[in-house]
């Protein structure tokens, strides 16, 4: 029977010989693309365009300008010197927010009891950077603000420090974006690997009429399948070293957890997605199909990685979905025992739910593919 | 059918998804200070929607604990000397924890408890005030005056659905290098260039029908997003219809020539997701700014016809702009497209010769 395999997992890798893209891509496209990506992405929002239209044009307004530069977060344009240039740039979006100072505003910010006014606009059609843009500016105002009442309240700055917490972030001490994105991007970039590999496996032979042959010859349905998953298993795990080794060297992400329980699960993790892109693979009538089909299921997946959204915040009816989602198990478990050093009790109930929804998935894909093969 | 279809389901799902509202995030308090004061405090703390009290312990070993299980997101640790600090107006004896592996769900937290305990403490503060006889107007003398434009709520799923447009319309862009490649694959190519039509005849063949289904999802998207999603759309439909077009034109281009160079549909479509369909997501400035992306990520995504189309969805559904303003982002799609298809024609007759 293994010699049988053997030849099996042999014929496979043939296949790849003829066309050299298809393996290279398979090894280092998604690892060569996280690169790219984590690099590109994980980082703080900056250089956010901003205009100012100081009509104060006071050592206090030059000031206030200057502490929202310093916040790094924005990059000041030409100023403006009336409103129709602010609606003009906002309308090209060449803007994500701008600032207007009102004459007196110094006078008023002096004089005890005044009432200063500045006035944000945002560029709503951009969310994500207007409300970045919208809490660097609050932090900028709200620290003013304080000085200013402690100022005026004549307190000694000695001993009254203002009402600062102090905040301490776990597992990720120093606040880096990329200890969030990049494990979300190499789940991505290994379930498009696996599933596309998965798909090709029965799809290439329906399409080219091959199957006929491969089920004429003395090869039982198991060994056939078995005989398919090898090569894909071997690819994956490839893979998933490679992008961690990425992880860890490029982006220093720590392994704070158990490095054979990482790769244990991925293993587990692998079979699942396996399951799943063979079971796409027996249903497509052609390859164009079953990677169309691929490529919805990756897609739908990626949701749930938390990549963009917290699933936690997601609405409910989502949120129940996520449960069915391994790569959203998965993901909990790889975060847990990179940034967290999870123990296998902390991430237990990720580990049932991704063994559930495994067996879930072999059991039927099996059956439809041997039922297929017969 | 699946062609059709695909672009529409994947972008319902996905505003559906995406555009989440924080809100009831599990956080722990610790008490050590247990006075009226910081009860009053933990009060104010949790009686909104957005943070939920999951337990009030005294062993920092199990929030310890419940952080690293992923129960709860956040912290709050009451030092013994709060209420003592704060009526003295020493400041804040308050310590804050995140988990810092959701940056979001935290960051999230710590606003919104930093405002409370802000608010709480300035409370105590205009009491002092108020006894000690100061005239002060407010404690927040600053009247800052918000207001966001196109998007008055700043509510995410009103931006990401006309950004995410550019993505599932890529979506036709993997069918072309697909039946390109499976022509190569199936070694129908050279019968088909056996007829008598020219080369680029083929190739505007090929890509034809995929923009015409791009079309249709085109129509069907703004319908839905103003019916289900209430996303507005303020600006010229038929205009609209246009630079879809000619943004359908560039982006199925790609397609093309991956489908011109790759010599099996696997290759064909592996190589899409790399030039396609991630640097689509991550370098668009639909979930990241452009502005924010280093210098050489920001001249490659100059060559996305995704980054041109993402300013042109946003500003048709959102600002309500025309032609007049977005015609230097037509240019360029126009350009990107005759780039593309050159390239691809180039490249077939090379490889057929």
């Amino acid at each position: 029977m293994i010699r049988r395999i053997l030849a099996l997992v042999k014929k496979e890798f043939l296949h790849l010989k003829g066309d050299w893209w298809l393996p290279a891509f398979m090894l280092f496209g998604g690892a060569l693309e996280l690169l790219a990506i984590g690099w590109a992405t994980s980082r703080p929002i900056t250089n956010l365009p901003m205009m100012i239209w100081d009509m104060d044009r006071t050592v206090a307004s030059r000031n206030l300008v200057i502490s929202l530069e310093n916040t790094g977060v924005f990059t000041m344009t030409e100023p403006a010197d009336s409103m129709a240039i602010i609606v003009d740039q906002m309308d090209r979006g060449k803007i994500n927010a701008a600032v207007l100072i009102p004459h007196g505003f110094s006078q008023e910010l002096e004089s005890l009891g005044g009432e200063p006014v500045l006035q944000v606009i945002l560029n709503g059609a951009e969310s994500i950077p207007a409300r970045e843009a919208l809490r660097a500016v609050e932090g900028v105002v709200r620290s003013l603000d304080e000085k200013i009442t402690i100022d005026h309240l004549g307190i000694d700055s000695e001993i009254f420090k203002g009402f600062d917490f102090s905040l301490r972030v776990w597992f990720n001490e120093a606040l880096n974006d990329a200890f969030y994105t990049t494990p979300a991007e190499l789940a991505l970039m290994l379930e498009f690997t696996i599933l596309l590999f998965a798909a090709l496996t029965f799809s290439r032979e329906k399409e080219f009429g091959t199957l006929e042959q491969l089920l004429v010859m003395p090869f039982s349905s198991l060994e056939i399948i078995i005989g398919k998953s090898i090569p894909v298993i071997m690819v994956g795990l490839i893979d998933f070293t490679l992008m961690l080794s990425l992880n860890s060297f490029a982006f220093h992400i720590p392994i704070r957890g158990s490095v054979l329980l990482l790769f244990t699960l991925a293993f587990m993790y692998i079979l699942v997605e396996l399951g799943k892109g063979m079971a796409i693979s027996v249903f497509s009538k052609s390859q164009h199909q079953a990677f169309l089909l691929v490529f919805m299921v990756g897609m739908i997946d990626f949701l749930f990685t938390g990549y963009a959204a917290p699933v936690e915040s997601m609405p409910k009816v989502i949120q129940y979905v996520s449960y069915l989602i391994p790569a959203h198990h998965w993901l909990n478990i790889m975060r847990g025992i990179t940034l967290k050093g999870s123990t296998i009790l902390d991430i237990m109930p990720s580990i049932l739910y991704l063994l559930v929804l495994g067996g879930i998935i072999g059991f039927f894909s099996m059956r439809y593919i041997r039922k297929a093969l017969d | 059918m699946l062609v059709l279809v695909t672009p529409t389901i994947v972008l319902l799902l996905m505003t559906y998804a995406l555009a989440v509202d924080i809100q009831h995030v599990p956080i722990a308090l610790v008490d050590y200070d247990q006075s009226a004061t910081s009860r009053k405090f933990i009060q104010q703390i949790t009686a909104g929607d957005d943070l939920d009290l999951f337990v009030n312990t005294r062993s920092i070993e199990e929030i310890e604990e419940l952080l690293t299980r992923g129960k709860i997101k956040a912290a709050i640790i009451i030092g013994p000397s709060f209420s003592e600090d704060l009526l003295a107006l020493r400041g804040l004896s308050l310590q804050i924890i995140i988990d810092g592996t959701e940056p979001e769900t935290g960051g999230f937290a710590v606003d919104h408890i930093g405002w409370r305990a802000e608010s709480f403490a300035n409370d105590i503060l205009a009491d002092q005030i108020l006894t000690s006889g100061i005239p002060l107007g407010s404690l927040q003398p600053i009247d800052l005056r918000i207001r966001s434009w196109y998007n008055p709520s700043l509510e995410p799923r009103v931006d990401l659905l006309p950004g995410l447009l550019s993505i599932v319309l890529g979506f036709p862009a993997f069918s072309v290098a697909l039946t390109l490649a499976r022509e190569h694959e199936h070694r129908t190519m050279e019968q088909l260039l056996a007829t008598p039509i020219t080369r680029i005849e083929l190739l505007l063949g090929k890509i034809i029908p995929y923009i015409l289904a791009g079309l249709v999802n085109v129509i069907v998207i703004p319908l839905i997003a103003l019916a289900w999603f209430n996303v507005p759309f303020n600006g010229n439909f038929l205009e609209f219809l246009l630079l879809s077009v000619i943004f359908l034109f560039a982006e199925l281009s790609m397609g093309m020539i991956i489908g011109v160079f790759m010599k099996s549909q696997s290759a064909a479509l592996a190589l899409s997701f790399l030039v396609v369909l991630f640097p689509g997501f991550f370098l668009t400035g639909i979930f990241f700014p452009i502005a924010a992306l280093p210098e050489m990520a920001r001249m490659e995504s100059l060559f996305l016809p995704g980054t041109h189309y993402a300013i042109i969805t946003r500003g048709v559904f959102l600002t309500g702009i025309g032609l007049d303003v977005l015609w230097p982002y037509a240019i360029m799609l126009i350009f990107l497209g005759l780039a593309f298809t050159g390239i691809a024609a180039l490249f077939f007759k090379k490889k057929l010769a």
